[in-house]
């Protein structure tokens, strides 16, 4: 039995590894590429380097080995060996004590902070490993960085149920008249019918305008927010495809228009939700509900 | 209008009838021709509604009627009960037919049972905007509905609890009802289940097994036959606006019901009664919300103000406006409004078992979130 | 720029193609990231986007909504759902705190399969 907990205080212990060298120095071609791959068209990036790039100057890059007085490296074998063989960042807590500018060369050292554990979580038994790095220049400290991992035992993944439930689950029926809405769920787009004559929102959609007569409905995307109008719980008798309780709301869109959908969450009339797109299949994608942080 | 309800005839209702719907169908037209006196080469029109699996011609083999000169068949369920007798009542009229069986049977509960996911009903594309999303259960559609209401009103789960206390209180006095002699509490409701919240198991009305049928003729012809004639007084259909068959989510106001506010308006109009000459309230009752809306739509009470209306026990028995003495279908039985037609012939006959004294007009509706009807069946 | 104020929703559609360059631009070789069929093998949906990235994307949804001129201070993160290939990424923020120059945004980024990052991002903004 390997004692995680005193392999973790003897880590620790060692404080700080060694200064790790980045491959370059801070450079324009590398903040370049990073700021077309992130599509950021922020102006101020010539010649300094955008804060959030910090950790990327000192990657380990594509054949990068730990180095042996890595704390996170030693602490990754540790709960490997004992059996917590999967990873996956938590946290990352980076401060900024000021902007790098090119030619600038960092170096980076990092120490254990914390181990704890082992914690029950969603992806199955674990530790959570905290390390604290600094970046250097020459003796200057620019950034720090607070990061936590989950080193996991994968859960068991529980058998498939017999019955897949979305396959049995009701399918809408679709015709010349509707069918711009569901090609439109499945490119994730909640669309609602305007009249292409007076430009009426309507929703169930139909051919003709009942406003103005018209036959040549269009479509604008809605932006998916709205207020729960009024809703259901269903407890009896069985849906197909749903596991009961479920809670159905029917929703007003900001667009003014009333759409039913599932909806996950604790309802109530005049909250605020917004939709979500669920793939059934190629066909067939779902709208349906979740709540909104009004933010 | 110049047409009367003759006769009723309706089988025993149950929960496993252990025969064909057909035979269902033919047993109760058998029993409204012997209740009016009249034989089954008499008929020449027969009308049914939507969700009946027995077509007219089936029935005409069964019962030996030679020629028909009219058959008709209203649309959306429950919705047209009361129809049915105004598509006949038009038909006596106008010539086209002298004397038409409206009928209804099923076997709701041991057969195809509506209450299920109609997994075929979508199908419709209408319904493709609910039953996908998982609303797929009268219950539910109506919940929906109640929800709503309730928010806006602050009518409670006990406000609809009440409507189902009165039915079972009439249903446990009438021998033929399901759940005679099986009153209710409102604590009973309370504790019952919830099926789609806010509706529980006792909101929600039975799944029946059974058949009814009522024979439509001539005021005149009626003269000659052996019962007190309740006269269709007046018979109306009902759609509004943006009208959906359960799913009407889109108008503006979620708490009414305004295609019953139609019919209400056609009743009164075409009969010439306003709504104090109601002596016996026939309210379809598939789920008890709708009961309180429909108090609203025909005039009965304020917008919202059901619960209170309900609450001075005015639909008692012995109250301003008796509501389903026979039970209703949450107490006698479901059988698509048929038997509440029937009941309001008892009641203008003074025949029933709940008898309320001196009726002079009894009010029918037919079922509700659905394109609608009503009748106002009176003495001569 | 008032405490209450939210920032205007802005979606990022994860392509492969984004997962995988903004991966690379940010020197994150893990397989998970660029090759579906390791990460399918390892009990992945698909590749999914990389924490340096999203942190990078934090500090964007802020610095487009500040403004150049706003200096950023501190991203500090917690990460929820993987944003797999192909997801749509939508991001919300709110200020919640202020002193003088330095602001405190709440950020939320949203996948159909839930939070995918929740944080706080401190920016100074020169008077």
């Amino acid at each position: 039995m390997i004692d995680i907990e005193k392999e973790a205080a003897r880590i620790a212990e060692q404080g700080e590894c060694a200064p790790r060298l980045a491959r370059d120095p801070v450079n324009q071609p590398m903040i370049n590429n990073w700021l077309e791959a992130l599509g950021d068209e922020h102006p101020g990036y010539d010649g300094v380097a955008p804060p959030a790039m910090v950790q990327v100057w000192t990657m380990a890059g594509l054949h990068g080995q730990r180095t042996l007085d890595d704390p996170l490296g030693q602490m990754m074998t540790i709960l490997d060996e004992a059996g917590y063989t999967s990873v996956v960042a938590t946290n990352s807590d980076q401060t900024y004590h000021r902007y790098l500018e090119v030619g600038e060369h960092l170096s980076v050292t990092t120490s254990l902070e914390d181990v704890t554990g082992p914690k029950r979580t969603g992806l199955g038994e674990g530790w959570f490993v905290t390390t604290r790095s600094t970046w250097w220049v020459g003796d200057e400290a620019v950034a720090e960085m607070r990061f936590r991992v989950l080193k996991f035992k994968p859960a068991q993944k529980p058998e498939p149920r017999p019955e897949a439930p979305k396959a049995q689950a009701i399918r809408p029926s679709v015709n010349r008249d509707t069918e711009y809405f569901w090609e439109g769920t499945r490119q994730h787009e909640l669309r609602i019918q305007r009249c292409g004559g007076c430009g009426l929102l309507r929703h169930p959609p139909g051919p003709m305008c009942p406003e103005c007569g018209a036959t040549k409905p269009k479509y604008l995307v809605s932006d998916g927010n709205g207020v729960i109008y009024s809703y259901v719980v269903h407890h009896h008798p069985q849906v197909p495809g749903r596991q009961t309780p479920f809670v159905i709301a029917l929703v007003e869109l900001d667009e003014g228009v009333r759409m039913l959908g599932e909806f996950d969450g604790e309802p109530k009339i005049g909250q605020r939700v917004e939709v979500v797109f669920t793939k059934v299949d190629d066909e067939l994608t779902m709208p349906s509900w979740r709540p909104r942080a009004d933010r | 209008m110049n047409a009367a309800i003759v006769g009723i005839g309706a089988t025993d209702f149950s929960k496993d009838s252990g025969r064909s719907e057909l035979q269902l169908a033919a047993e109760a037209v058998r029993a409204a021709l012997e209740d009016a006196g009249l034989t089954p080469s008499d008929v020449d029109g027969l009308v049914s509604f939507t969700m009946d699996t027995n077509a007219e011609i089936a029935v005409a083999r069964e019962l030996g009627i030679p020629e028909l000169t009219f058959f008709s068949r209203v649309h959306y369920g429950g919705g047209a009960a009361c129809a049915t007798v105004q598509q006949a009542a038009m038909a006596v009229e106008t010539g086209a037919a002298e004397v038409v069986v409206c009928y209804r049977a099923f076997n709701e509960r041991s057969g195809h049972r509506f209450g299920q996911v109609q997994t075929a009903a979508a199908a419709n594309i209408d319904n493709s905007w609910s039953y996908p999303m998982g609303l797929g259960t009268p219950a539910a559609m109506v919940a929906m509905f109640a929800q709503r209401y309730m928010h806006e009103y602050g009518a409670t789960s006990e406000d609809f609890g009440r409507i189902a206390v009165i039915d079972r209180k009439h249903a446990a006095t009438n021998p033929h009802a399901w759940f005679h002699d099986r009153p209710i509490t409102l604590d009973d409701h309370q504790s019952s289940r919830w099926i789609a919240e806010p509706l529980r198991l006792l909101d929600c009305c039975q799944e029946s097994d059974g058949g009814v049928a009522l024979v439509v003729t001539s005021a005149q012809r009626a003269k000659d036959l052996p019962n007190e004639p309740a006269h269709v007084k007046a018979a109306t259909q009902g759609s509004s606006a943006d009208q959906f068959t359960m799913t009407s989510y889109y108008r503006d106001d979620l708490t009414r019901l305004p295609e019953m506010g139609v019919v209400a308006r056609g009743l009164w109009e075409r009969s010439g009664i306003t709504r104090s000459d109601v002596d016996v309230a026939v309210l379809y009752d598939h789920f008890t919300p709708f009961v309180l809306v429909q108090l609203e739509e025909l005039g009965f009470c304020g917008r919202g103000e059901a619960k209170d209306f309900i609450r001075t026990g005015a639909l008692e028995l012995d109250g301003d406006l008796p509501l389903n003495p026979h039970g209703g279908q949450l107490g006698e039985a479901y059988l698509h409004g048929m038997n509440g037609i029937a009941e309001g012939v008892r009641q203008i006959r003074g025949t029933a078992v709940n008898q309320v004294a001196n009726v002079g007009h009894v009010l029918v509706t037919a079922g509700t979130g659905v394109p609608t009807s009503g009748l106002v069946l009176g003495q001569a | 720029m008032r405490i209450g104020d939210s920032l205007p929703e802005w979606h990022v559609e994860a392509t492969p193609t984004f997962v995988i360059s903004t991966a690379l631009a940010t020197r994150d070789f893990q397989d998970v990231h660029h090759d579906r069929d390791l990460a399918v093998q390892r009990g992945s949906k698909d590749i999914f986007i990389n924490i340096l990235t999203t942190t990078g994307l934090v500090q964007r949804y802020v610095t487009d909504w500040a403004g150049p001129r706003a200096l950023v201070r501190q991203v500090n993160i917690r990460l929820g759902a993987p944003c797999f290939a192909y997801d749509t990424l939508k991001f919300f923020g709110q200020v919640v705190g202020r002193e003088q120059q330095d602001l405190t945004i709440e950020v939320v980024g949203r996948t159909a399969h839930g939070d995918h990052v929740t944080g706080t991002v401190k920016i100074e903004v020169p008077a």
